[in-house]
Protein backbone atom coordinates (compact mmCIF):
# COMPACT_ATOMS: atom_id res chain seq x y z
CA UNK A 1 0.00 0.00 0.00
CA UNK A 2 1.24 3.78 -0.86
CA UNK A 3 1.83 5.20 2.56
CA UNK A 4 1.18 8.95 0.93
CA UNK A 5 -2.36 10.36 1.32
CA UNK A 6 -3.79 12.95 -0.57
CA UNK A 7 -6.12 15.77 -0.07
CA UNK A 8 -9.05 14.18 2.56
CA UNK A 9 -7.36 11.07 2.86
CA UNK A 10 -6.29 9.63 5.87
CA UNK A 11 -4.68 6.37 6.82
CA UNK A 12 -6.61 4.39 9.62
CA UNK A 13 -5.11 1.44 11.79
CA UNK A 14 -7.32 -1.11 12.92
CA UNK A 15 -5.62 -3.21 15.51
CA UNK A 16 -3.71 -5.31 16.36
CA UNK A 17 -6.29 -5.29 19.97
CA UNK A 18 -9.79 -4.18 18.67
CA UNK A 19 -12.96 -5.66 19.27
CA UNK A 20 -13.73 -6.17 15.35
CA UNK A 21 -10.74 -8.38 15.25
CA UNK A 22 -10.73 -12.37 16.40
CA UNK A 23 -7.10 -12.41 17.65
CA UNK A 24 -4.28 -10.11 17.08
CA UNK A 25 -3.39 -8.52 13.52
CA UNK A 26 -3.39 -5.28 12.15
CA UNK A 27 -5.19 -3.90 8.90
CA UNK A 28 -4.13 -0.30 7.71
CA UNK A 29 -6.71 1.01 5.57
CA UNK A 30 -6.40 4.31 3.39
CA UNK A 31 -9.57 6.32 3.34
CA UNK A 32 -11.35 9.02 1.37
CA UNK A 33 -13.48 10.16 3.54
CA UNK A 34 -15.47 7.24 4.68
CA UNK A 35 -14.56 4.76 1.97
CA UNK A 36 -11.92 2.34 1.87
CA UNK A 37 -9.25 3.38 -0.83
CA UNK A 38 -6.56 0.73 -0.41
CA UNK A 39 -5.48 -1.67 2.70
CA UNK A 40 -3.27 -3.48 3.71
CA UNK A 41 -2.78 -6.65 6.45
CA UNK A 42 -0.25 -6.81 9.12
CA UNK A 43 0.20 -10.17 10.32
CA UNK A 44 2.58 -12.25 13.02
CA UNK A 45 1.71 -10.93 15.94
CA UNK A 46 1.11 -14.63 17.68
CA UNK A 47 3.22 -16.37 15.48
CA UNK A 48 4.18 -19.56 17.40
CA UNK A 49 6.53 -21.60 14.72
CA UNK A 50 4.58 -24.50 15.13
CA UNK A 51 5.38 -26.52 12.44
CA UNK A 52 9.52 -26.06 13.97
CA UNK A 53 7.67 -27.28 16.82
CA UNK A 54 6.19 -30.42 15.32
CA UNK A 55 9.59 -31.11 13.72
CA UNK A 56 11.21 -31.45 16.90
CA UNK A 57 8.20 -33.26 18.85
CA UNK A 58 7.76 -37.43 18.48
CA UNK A 59 4.59 -38.47 16.83
CA UNK A 60 2.84 -38.94 20.06
CA UNK A 61 3.37 -35.17 21.04
CA UNK A 62 2.17 -33.68 17.81
CA UNK A 63 -0.99 -34.87 18.09
CA UNK A 64 -1.42 -32.22 21.51
CA UNK A 65 0.57 -29.71 19.59
CA UNK A 66 -1.78 -29.69 16.40
CA UNK A 67 -5.23 -29.09 18.74
CA UNK A 68 -3.41 -25.71 19.33
CA UNK A 69 -3.54 -24.34 15.86
CA UNK A 70 -6.85 -23.32 16.57
CA UNK A 71 -9.39 -24.16 19.43
CA UNK A 72 -12.26 -23.97 17.40
CA UNK A 73 -10.87 -26.68 14.54
CA UNK A 74 -9.01 -28.74 17.21
CA UNK A 75 -10.66 -31.99 16.12
CA UNK A 76 -9.86 -31.37 12.10
CA UNK A 77 -6.41 -30.18 13.17
CA UNK A 78 -5.86 -33.42 14.34
CA UNK A 79 -7.55 -35.58 11.77
CA UNK A 80 -5.03 -33.88 9.26
CA UNK A 81 -2.28 -35.05 11.24
CA UNK A 82 -3.12 -38.34 12.48
CA UNK A 83 -4.53 -39.04 9.04
CA UNK A 84 -0.89 -37.74 7.58
CA UNK A 85 1.20 -40.50 9.91
CA UNK A 86 -1.71 -42.92 9.07
CA UNK A 87 -0.83 -42.58 5.32
CA UNK A 88 2.66 -42.91 5.15
CA UNK A 89 2.73 -45.91 8.27
CA UNK A 90 0.04 -47.57 6.38
CA UNK A 91 -2.33 -48.05 9.53
CA UNK A 92 -6.04 -49.36 8.78
CA UNK A 93 -8.24 -47.58 11.26
CA UNK A 94 -11.19 -50.21 12.10
CA UNK A 95 -14.43 -48.75 10.99
CA UNK A 96 -15.92 -48.02 14.49
CA UNK A 97 -13.11 -46.00 14.99
CA UNK A 98 -13.61 -43.96 12.01
CA UNK A 99 -17.54 -43.24 12.61
CA UNK A 100 -16.32 -42.04 16.55
CA UNK A 101 -14.21 -40.25 14.78
CA UNK A 102 -16.94 -38.26 11.74
CA UNK A 103 -19.12 -38.14 15.04
CA UNK A 104 -16.99 -36.04 16.79
CA UNK A 105 -14.95 -33.55 13.97
CA UNK A 106 -18.84 -33.48 12.94
CA UNK A 107 -20.17 -31.76 16.75
CA UNK A 108 -16.58 -29.58 16.61
CA UNK A 109 -17.83 -28.64 12.97
CA UNK A 110 -21.41 -27.26 14.59
CA UNK A 111 -19.71 -25.84 18.07
CA UNK A 112 -16.99 -23.68 15.37
CA UNK A 113 -20.27 -22.45 13.27
CA UNK A 114 -22.15 -21.57 16.22
CA UNK A 115 -19.21 -19.16 18.08
CA UNK A 116 -18.38 -18.02 13.99
CA UNK A 117 -22.41 -16.52 13.98
CA UNK A 118 -22.23 -15.53 17.02
CA UNK A 119 -18.97 -13.42 17.03
CA UNK A 120 -20.47 -12.07 13.57
CA UNK A 121 -23.57 -11.09 15.00
CA UNK A 122 -21.73 -9.09 17.33
CA UNK A 123 -19.56 -7.13 14.67
CA UNK A 124 -22.34 -5.91 13.05
CA UNK A 125 -23.99 -4.45 15.62
CA UNK A 126 -26.93 -7.41 16.85
CA UNK A 127 -24.69 -8.55 20.38
CA UNK A 128 -27.90 -10.50 22.03
CA UNK A 129 -27.20 -12.92 19.00
CA UNK A 130 -23.82 -13.65 20.66
CA UNK A 131 -25.46 -14.69 23.79
CA UNK A 132 -27.55 -16.77 22.31
CA UNK A 133 -24.81 -18.78 20.47
CA UNK A 134 -23.46 -19.14 23.43
CA UNK A 135 -25.62 -20.28 25.49
CA UNK A 136 -27.13 -23.01 22.86
CA UNK A 137 -23.17 -24.30 22.26
CA UNK A 138 -22.47 -24.64 26.04
CA UNK A 139 -25.01 -27.66 25.86
CA UNK A 140 -23.09 -29.16 22.79
CA UNK A 141 -19.69 -28.66 24.76
CA UNK A 142 -20.74 -30.46 27.51
CA UNK A 143 -21.57 -33.18 24.75
CA UNK A 144 -17.89 -32.96 23.62
CA UNK A 145 -16.81 -32.96 27.13
CA UNK A 146 -18.29 -36.01 27.67
CA UNK A 147 -16.81 -38.31 24.81
CA UNK A 148 -13.20 -36.33 24.54
CA UNK A 149 -12.78 -35.42 28.52
CA UNK A 150 -11.82 -32.08 27.04
CA UNK A 151 -13.81 -29.02 25.91
CA UNK A 152 -11.36 -27.47 23.35
CA UNK A 153 -7.87 -28.75 23.55
CA UNK A 154 -9.15 -32.23 23.45
CA UNK A 155 -5.60 -34.96 22.04
CA UNK A 156 -8.22 -37.78 21.26
CA UNK A 157 -7.09 -38.94 17.91
CA UNK A 158 -4.41 -42.06 18.56
CA UNK A 159 -2.87 -43.20 14.77
CA UNK A 160 -4.94 -45.92 14.04
CA UNK A 161 -8.10 -44.86 16.66
CA UNK A 162 -9.22 -42.87 18.83
CA UNK A 163 -8.52 -42.89 22.69
CA UNK A 164 -11.82 -43.46 24.19
CA UNK A 165 -15.16 -45.18 23.22
CA UNK A 166 -18.35 -43.68 23.07
CA UNK A 167 -19.86 -43.43 27.11
CA UNK A 168 -23.46 -44.60 27.92
CA UNK A 169 -26.15 -42.81 26.66
CA UNK A 170 -24.41 -40.80 24.47
CA UNK A 171 -26.69 -41.50 21.94
CA UNK A 172 -29.89 -40.24 24.02
CA UNK A 173 -27.87 -37.27 25.09
CA UNK A 174 -27.44 -36.23 21.72
CA UNK A 175 -30.70 -36.46 20.59
CA UNK A 176 -32.03 -34.10 23.43
CA UNK A 177 -29.30 -31.68 22.48
CA UNK A 178 -29.69 -31.82 19.01
CA UNK A 179 -33.74 -31.11 19.65
CA UNK A 180 -32.75 -28.19 21.14
CA UNK A 181 -29.94 -26.87 18.64
CA UNK A 182 -32.61 -27.32 15.78
CA UNK A 183 -35.07 -25.31 17.12
CA UNK A 184 -32.47 -22.61 17.93
CA UNK A 185 -31.42 -22.68 14.56
CA UNK A 186 -34.57 -22.23 12.81
CA UNK A 187 -34.73 -19.10 15.17
CA UNK A 188 -31.48 -17.43 14.15
CA UNK A 189 -32.56 -17.89 10.74
CA UNK A 190 -35.93 -16.02 11.67
CA UNK A 191 -34.00 -13.68 13.60
CA UNK A 192 -31.50 -13.29 10.23
CA UNK A 193 -34.51 -13.09 8.22
CA UNK A 194 -36.65 -10.64 9.32
CA UNK A 195 -34.81 -7.97 10.98
CA UNK A 196 -34.44 -5.59 8.21
CA UNK A 197 -31.50 -3.65 9.54
CA UNK A 198 -29.63 -6.48 9.48
CA UNK A 199 -30.44 -7.42 5.64
CA UNK A 200 -29.98 -3.88 4.71
CA UNK A 201 -26.24 -4.35 6.78
CA UNK A 202 -25.26 -7.23 4.65
CA UNK A 203 -27.23 -8.35 1.58
CA UNK A 204 -24.87 -6.88 -1.41
CA UNK A 205 -22.15 -6.66 0.92
CA UNK A 206 -18.87 -8.00 -0.06
CA UNK A 207 -19.95 -9.87 -3.13
CA UNK A 208 -17.84 -12.25 -4.21
CA UNK A 209 -18.76 -14.75 -7.62
CA UNK A 210 -17.52 -18.25 -7.86
CA UNK A 211 -14.96 -16.92 -10.52
CA UNK A 212 -13.39 -14.50 -8.66
CA UNK A 213 -13.90 -16.76 -5.54
CA UNK A 214 -11.58 -19.49 -7.21
CA UNK A 215 -9.24 -17.95 -8.65
CA UNK A 216 -8.18 -16.00 -5.70
CA UNK A 217 -8.13 -19.64 -3.70
CA UNK A 218 -11.42 -18.68 -1.28
CA UNK A 219 -11.81 -22.17 0.13
CA UNK A 220 -14.79 -23.40 2.79
CA UNK A 221 -18.32 -21.42 3.66
CA UNK A 222 -17.10 -18.68 1.64
CA UNK A 223 -16.92 -20.36 -1.88
CA UNK A 224 -19.64 -22.47 -1.27
CA UNK A 225 -22.12 -19.01 -0.57
CA UNK A 226 -21.04 -17.99 -4.14
CA UNK A 227 -23.10 -21.21 -5.49
CA UNK A 228 -19.83 -23.87 -5.95
CA UNK A 229 -19.94 -26.44 -4.34
CA UNK A 230 -16.33 -27.32 -3.48
CA UNK A 231 -16.19 -29.81 0.08
CA UNK A 232 -13.34 -32.07 0.42
CA UNK A 233 -15.50 -34.44 2.11
CA UNK A 234 -17.02 -35.16 -0.55
CA UNK A 235 -14.18 -34.56 -3.72
CA UNK A 236 -11.64 -36.18 -1.52
CA UNK A 237 -14.10 -38.23 0.56
CA UNK A 238 -11.72 -39.75 4.38
CA UNK A 239 -13.08 -41.48 6.97
CA UNK A 240 -16.39 -43.17 6.31
CA UNK A 241 -17.87 -40.01 4.29
CA UNK A 242 -18.47 -41.71 1.19
CA UNK A 243 -20.98 -44.12 3.22
CA UNK A 244 -23.02 -41.20 4.32
CA UNK A 245 -25.89 -39.12 2.77
CA UNK A 246 -25.14 -35.51 2.95
CA UNK A 247 -25.36 -32.93 1.22
CA UNK A 248 -23.10 -30.01 0.26
CA UNK A 249 -24.53 -26.54 1.35
CA UNK A 250 -24.41 -23.93 -0.91
CA UNK A 251 -26.26 -20.22 -1.55
CA UNK A 252 -26.01 -18.60 -5.08
CA UNK A 253 -25.50 -14.88 -3.77
CA UNK A 254 -22.17 -14.95 -2.39
CA UNK A 255 -22.63 -11.71 -0.21
CA UNK A 256 -22.55 -11.38 3.67
CA UNK A 257 -25.28 -12.41 4.05
CA UNK A 258 -25.26 -15.99 2.08
CA UNK A 259 -22.46 -16.84 3.93
CA UNK A 260 -24.09 -16.92 7.13
CA UNK A 261 -26.88 -18.88 5.37
CA UNK A 262 -24.69 -21.43 4.31
CA UNK A 263 -23.28 -21.93 7.74
CA UNK A 264 -26.85 -22.14 9.37
CA UNK A 265 -27.46 -24.72 6.72
CA UNK A 266 -23.97 -26.61 7.15
CA UNK A 267 -25.27 -26.85 11.29
CA UNK A 268 -28.32 -28.70 10.15
CA UNK A 269 -26.47 -31.07 7.49
CA UNK A 270 -23.85 -31.99 10.39
CA UNK A 271 -26.72 -32.84 12.81
CA UNK A 272 -28.01 -35.07 10.31
CA UNK A 273 -24.54 -36.67 9.52
CA UNK A 274 -23.69 -37.29 13.50
CA UNK A 275 -27.64 -38.97 13.84
CA UNK A 276 -26.88 -41.42 10.94
CA UNK A 277 -23.36 -42.03 12.20
CA UNK A 278 -25.32 -42.73 15.53
CA UNK A 279 -27.48 -45.45 13.73
CA UNK A 280 -24.71 -46.76 11.49
CA UNK A 281 -22.12 -47.04 14.17
CA UNK A 282 -21.01 -50.88 14.15
CA UNK A 283 -19.48 -52.72 17.55
CA UNK A 284 -16.01 -53.85 17.37
CA UNK A 285 -12.74 -52.37 18.58
CA UNK A 286 -11.81 -48.91 18.33
CA UNK A 287 -8.15 -49.84 17.78
CA UNK A 288 -6.74 -51.72 15.25
CA UNK A 289 -5.39 -54.97 17.12
CA UNK A 290 -2.50 -56.09 14.94
CA UNK A 291 -0.61 -52.84 14.91
CA UNK A 292 3.62 -51.99 15.92
CA UNK A 293 2.27 -48.62 17.45
CA UNK A 294 0.84 -49.56 20.80
CA UNK A 295 -1.90 -46.88 21.87
CA UNK A 296 0.30 -45.02 24.04
CA UNK A 297 3.45 -45.86 22.46
CA UNK A 298 6.24 -42.83 23.02
CA UNK A 299 8.38 -44.25 20.33
CA UNK A 300 7.19 -44.93 16.86
CA UNK A 301 8.87 -44.77 13.65
CA UNK A 302 7.33 -43.97 10.23
CA UNK A 303 8.74 -45.28 6.89
CA UNK A 304 10.40 -42.53 4.66
CA UNK A 305 8.40 -40.63 2.40
CA UNK A 306 5.96 -37.70 2.26
CA UNK A 307 2.26 -37.16 1.47
CA UNK A 308 -0.15 -34.61 1.21
CA UNK A 309 -3.57 -35.16 3.18
CA UNK A 310 -6.67 -32.82 3.47
CA UNK A 311 -9.64 -32.67 5.55
CA UNK A 312 -12.96 -30.39 5.61
CA UNK A 313 -12.21 -28.17 8.48
CA UNK A 314 -15.10 -26.14 9.97
CA UNK A 315 -13.58 -23.02 8.04
CA UNK A 316 -13.07 -25.22 4.89
CA UNK A 317 -10.22 -27.12 3.27
CA UNK A 318 -7.22 -28.04 5.99
CA UNK A 319 -4.15 -29.85 4.30
CA UNK A 320 -1.23 -31.44 5.45
CA UNK A 321 1.93 -31.85 3.73
CA UNK A 322 4.32 -33.97 5.64
CA UNK A 323 7.99 -35.81 4.82
CA UNK A 324 9.14 -38.30 7.28
CA UNK A 325 13.22 -39.38 7.00
CA UNK A 326 12.32 -42.88 8.98
CA UNK A 327 12.91 -41.57 12.71
CA UNK A 328 10.76 -40.70 15.62
CA UNK A 329 10.04 -37.43 14.38
CA UNK A 330 8.48 -35.48 11.30
CA UNK A 331 10.91 -34.30 9.19
CA UNK A 332 8.87 -30.98 7.79
CA UNK A 333 5.55 -30.64 8.40
CA UNK A 334 3.57 -27.70 6.58
CA UNK A 335 -0.12 -26.73 7.48
CA UNK A 336 -2.37 -25.31 4.97
CA UNK A 337 -4.68 -23.56 6.68
CA UNK A 338 -8.03 -22.13 5.06
CA UNK A 339 -7.79 -19.10 7.04
CA UNK A 340 -4.47 -18.26 5.08
CA UNK A 341 -5.68 -18.06 1.52
CA UNK A 342 -9.19 -16.43 2.79
CA UNK A 343 -7.86 -13.59 4.79
CA UNK A 344 -5.53 -12.05 2.18
CA UNK A 345 -8.57 -11.29 -0.01
CA UNK A 346 -9.52 -9.35 2.14
CA UNK A 347 -7.90 -5.99 0.47
CA UNK A 348 -9.31 -6.53 -2.63
CA UNK A 349 -12.95 -7.44 -0.92
CA UNK A 350 -12.88 -4.43 1.22
CA UNK A 351 -12.12 -1.86 -1.80
CA UNK A 352 -14.28 0.79 -2.09
CA UNK A 353 -16.82 -0.27 0.75
CA UNK A 354 -17.53 2.05 3.51
CA UNK A 355 -15.44 1.49 6.92
CA UNK A 356 -18.69 0.23 8.78
CA UNK A 357 -18.89 -2.94 5.93
CA UNK A 358 -15.40 -3.61 6.70
CA UNK A 359 -16.53 -5.05 10.24
CA UNK A 360 -19.17 -7.32 8.62
CA UNK A 361 -17.39 -8.47 5.46
CA UNK A 362 -14.22 -9.40 8.01
CA UNK A 363 -16.81 -11.30 10.44
CA UNK A 364 -18.25 -13.56 7.63
CA UNK A 365 -15.27 -14.92 6.52
CA UNK A 366 -14.67 -16.29 10.04
CA UNK A 367 -11.35 -15.92 10.32
CA UNK A 368 -8.90 -17.14 13.05
CA UNK A 369 -5.01 -15.76 12.99
CA UNK A 370 -3.93 -17.81 15.25
CA UNK A 371 -4.33 -20.35 12.60
CA UNK A 372 -2.43 -18.18 9.83
CA UNK A 373 0.12 -17.17 12.01
CA UNK A 374 0.76 -20.68 13.66
CA UNK B 1 -8.97 -36.41 -16.85
CA UNK B 2 -7.01 -38.69 -14.52
CA UNK B 3 -3.31 -39.08 -13.33
CA UNK B 4 -1.99 -41.10 -16.13
CA UNK B 5 -3.30 -38.58 -18.99
CA UNK B 6 -2.21 -35.43 -16.99
CA UNK B 7 1.27 -37.17 -16.69
CA UNK B 8 1.47 -37.94 -19.98
CA UNK B 9 0.40 -34.52 -21.18
CA UNK B 10 2.39 -32.34 -18.64
CA UNK B 11 5.68 -34.69 -19.74
CA UNK B 12 4.61 -34.21 -23.73
CA UNK B 13 4.14 -30.29 -23.44
CA UNK B 14 7.32 -30.00 -21.25
CA UNK B 15 9.81 -33.08 -21.95
CA UNK B 16 12.95 -30.95 -21.19
CA UNK B 17 11.57 -29.76 -17.63
CA UNK B 18 9.37 -32.01 -16.11
CA UNK B 19 11.32 -35.01 -14.76
CA UNK B 20 10.81 -37.75 -12.12
CA UNK B 21 7.06 -37.80 -12.92
CA UNK B 22 4.89 -40.90 -11.30
CA UNK B 23 1.52 -41.47 -10.15
CA UNK B 24 1.76 -42.21 -6.09
CA UNK B 25 -2.32 -42.92 -6.42
CA UNK B 26 -5.32 -42.72 -8.55
CA UNK B 27 -5.28 -38.88 -7.11
CA UNK B 28 -1.53 -38.27 -6.22
CA UNK B 29 1.00 -37.27 -8.95
CA UNK B 30 4.55 -36.37 -8.07
CA UNK B 31 6.90 -34.40 -10.63
CA UNK B 32 10.45 -32.14 -10.37
CA UNK B 33 10.76 -29.25 -12.86
CA UNK B 34 13.20 -27.19 -13.46
CA UNK B 35 12.98 -23.93 -11.94
CA UNK B 36 13.55 -21.50 -14.85
CA UNK B 37 10.84 -22.69 -16.22
CA UNK B 38 8.31 -23.00 -13.33
CA UNK B 39 5.98 -20.44 -14.08
CA UNK B 40 5.20 -21.50 -17.58
CA UNK B 41 4.71 -25.24 -16.27
CA UNK B 42 1.99 -23.90 -13.73
CA UNK B 43 0.57 -21.64 -16.43
CA UNK B 44 0.29 -24.54 -18.41
CA UNK B 45 -0.91 -26.46 -15.57
CA UNK B 46 -3.93 -24.13 -14.67
CA UNK B 47 -5.00 -23.35 -18.27
CA UNK B 48 -4.92 -25.98 -20.01
CA UNK B 49 -5.22 -29.24 -17.33
CA UNK B 50 -7.72 -27.29 -15.21
CA UNK B 51 -5.21 -27.38 -12.18
CA UNK B 52 -6.77 -23.95 -10.64
CA UNK B 53 -6.72 -24.84 -6.93
CA UNK B 54 -3.36 -23.83 -5.22
CA UNK B 55 -3.44 -25.53 -1.81
CA UNK B 56 0.24 -24.18 -0.98
CA UNK B 57 3.42 -23.67 -1.51
CA UNK B 58 6.87 -24.22 0.83
CA UNK B 59 9.83 -24.57 1.57
CA UNK B 60 11.98 -27.85 2.96
CA UNK B 61 15.70 -27.67 3.62
CA UNK B 62 18.04 -30.73 2.96
CA UNK B 63 21.85 -30.00 4.51
CA UNK B 64 22.87 -32.74 3.39
CA UNK B 65 22.05 -32.49 -0.42
CA UNK B 66 22.60 -28.74 0.21
CA UNK B 67 19.10 -28.45 -1.65
CA UNK B 68 15.93 -26.32 -0.75
CA UNK B 69 13.06 -27.23 -2.19
CA UNK B 70 10.29 -25.73 -3.02
CA UNK B 71 6.97 -27.35 -3.06
CA UNK B 72 4.05 -26.60 -5.18
CA UNK B 73 0.81 -28.16 -4.70
CA UNK B 74 -1.65 -27.61 -6.53
CA UNK B 75 -5.54 -29.28 -6.69
CA UNK B 76 -7.91 -28.79 -9.01
CA UNK B 77 -12.18 -27.88 -8.57
CA UNK B 78 -12.79 -30.08 -11.90
CA UNK B 79 -11.03 -33.46 -10.71
CA UNK B 80 -9.92 -35.23 -7.83
CA UNK B 81 -6.07 -35.46 -8.75
CA UNK B 82 -3.66 -33.59 -6.51
CA UNK B 83 0.03 -32.51 -7.90
CA UNK B 84 3.19 -32.19 -5.91
CA UNK B 85 5.36 -30.13 -7.93
CA UNK B 86 9.05 -29.91 -6.83
CA UNK B 87 11.85 -27.42 -7.90
CA UNK B 88 15.41 -27.52 -6.06
CA UNK B 89 17.54 -24.75 -5.39
CA UNK B 90 21.05 -24.67 -4.46
CA UNK B 91 21.64 -23.91 -0.24
CA UNK B 92 23.81 -21.29 -0.45
CA UNK B 93 21.87 -18.78 -3.35
CA UNK B 94 17.86 -19.81 -3.92
CA UNK B 95 16.48 -18.29 -6.02
CA UNK B 96 13.34 -18.37 -8.34
CA UNK B 97 10.38 -17.34 -10.45
CA UNK B 98 7.19 -16.14 -8.74
CA UNK B 99 4.78 -17.60 -9.61
CA UNK B 100 1.68 -14.93 -8.39
CA UNK B 101 1.35 -14.03 -11.82
CA UNK B 102 -0.29 -17.19 -11.67
CA UNK B 103 -1.63 -17.95 -8.50
CA UNK B 104 -3.04 -14.75 -6.72
CA UNK B 105 -3.03 -16.75 -3.55
CA UNK B 106 0.85 -17.46 -3.79
CA UNK B 107 2.16 -14.26 -2.33
CA UNK B 108 1.49 -15.15 0.99
CA UNK B 109 3.20 -18.47 0.78
CA UNK B 110 6.18 -16.97 -1.16
CA UNK B 111 6.68 -14.08 1.34
CA UNK B 112 6.33 -17.10 3.93
CA UNK B 113 8.86 -18.90 2.47
CA UNK B 114 11.29 -16.04 1.69
CA UNK B 115 11.63 -15.59 5.24
CA UNK B 116 11.69 -18.53 6.69
CA UNK B 117 14.52 -19.93 3.54
CA UNK B 118 15.76 -17.41 2.13
CA UNK B 119 14.43 -18.34 -1.12
CA UNK B 120 14.23 -15.26 -3.38
CA UNK B 121 11.41 -15.26 -5.55
CA UNK B 122 11.83 -12.98 -8.39
CA UNK B 123 8.95 -10.68 -9.82
CA UNK B 124 7.49 -11.08 -6.80
CA UNK B 125 5.02 -8.21 -6.33
CA UNK B 126 5.55 -7.21 -2.67
CA UNK B 127 8.75 -9.62 -1.28
CA UNK B 128 9.31 -8.88 2.43
CA UNK B 129 8.38 -10.60 5.70
CA UNK B 130 5.09 -11.70 6.81
CA UNK B 131 5.52 -13.48 9.70
CA UNK B 132 8.67 -12.50 11.77
CA UNK B 133 9.62 -9.43 13.28
CA UNK B 134 12.69 -7.29 11.69
CA UNK B 135 15.25 -8.48 14.04
CA UNK B 136 14.72 -11.93 12.56
CA UNK B 137 15.13 -11.03 9.12
CA UNK B 138 17.79 -12.99 7.15
CA UNK B 139 18.18 -15.60 10.05
CA UNK B 140 16.04 -18.21 7.98
CA UNK B 141 14.84 -19.20 10.97
CA UNK B 142 13.49 -22.99 9.67
CA UNK B 143 16.32 -24.09 7.50
CA UNK B 144 17.72 -27.33 9.59
CA UNK B 145 21.20 -25.62 9.97
CA UNK B 146 19.75 -22.94 12.82
CA UNK B 147 20.82 -22.98 16.51
CA UNK B 148 17.87 -21.11 17.89
CA UNK B 149 18.41 -17.29 18.29
CA UNK B 150 21.27 -17.32 21.46
CA UNK B 151 21.58 -13.80 21.35
CA UNK B 152 17.68 -12.41 20.75
CA UNK B 153 15.91 -14.17 23.93
CA UNK B 154 14.64 -12.40 26.83
CA UNK B 155 17.09 -14.51 29.13
CA UNK B 156 20.43 -12.64 27.61
CA UNK B 157 19.03 -9.23 27.46
CA UNK B 158 18.77 -9.32 31.20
Amino acid sequence: MDKTVGPSEMILQIGPQHPMLFGPWRLNVKLRGETVVDSEIEMGYIHKGIEKILENKTYLQGITIMDRICYLEAMTNEEVYVGCVEKLAGIEVPERAQYIRVIIEELSRIQSHLLAMGEYAEFVGFVTMFMYTIRDREDLMSLIDSLTGARVTHSFLRYGGVKDDLPDGFKEDAKYVFGNLRKAVDKYEELFSTDSIYKARTKGVGVLTADVAKDLGVCGPPLRATGFAFDVRKDEPYLVYKDLDFKVCTHTDGDVYARVQVRLDEMRESMHIVEQCLDQIPNGPIFPENTPYGKRSPVMRVPPGEVFHRVEAPRGEMGMYMVSDGSDKPYRVKVRGPVYPTLQTLPPLIKGVQVADIVAIAGSMDTCTSEVDR
Amino acid sequence: MDANSIISSLTGKFPEDIYDASVESDIRIVAKVKPENVVEVCRYLKEDLSFGHLCCELGADYPDRNEIETVYIIGSYDHPVVITMKALLPRDNPEIESIVAVYWNANWYERETYEMYGVKYLNHPDLKPLLLPEELHGEWPWRKDYKGFPNKTARNLV
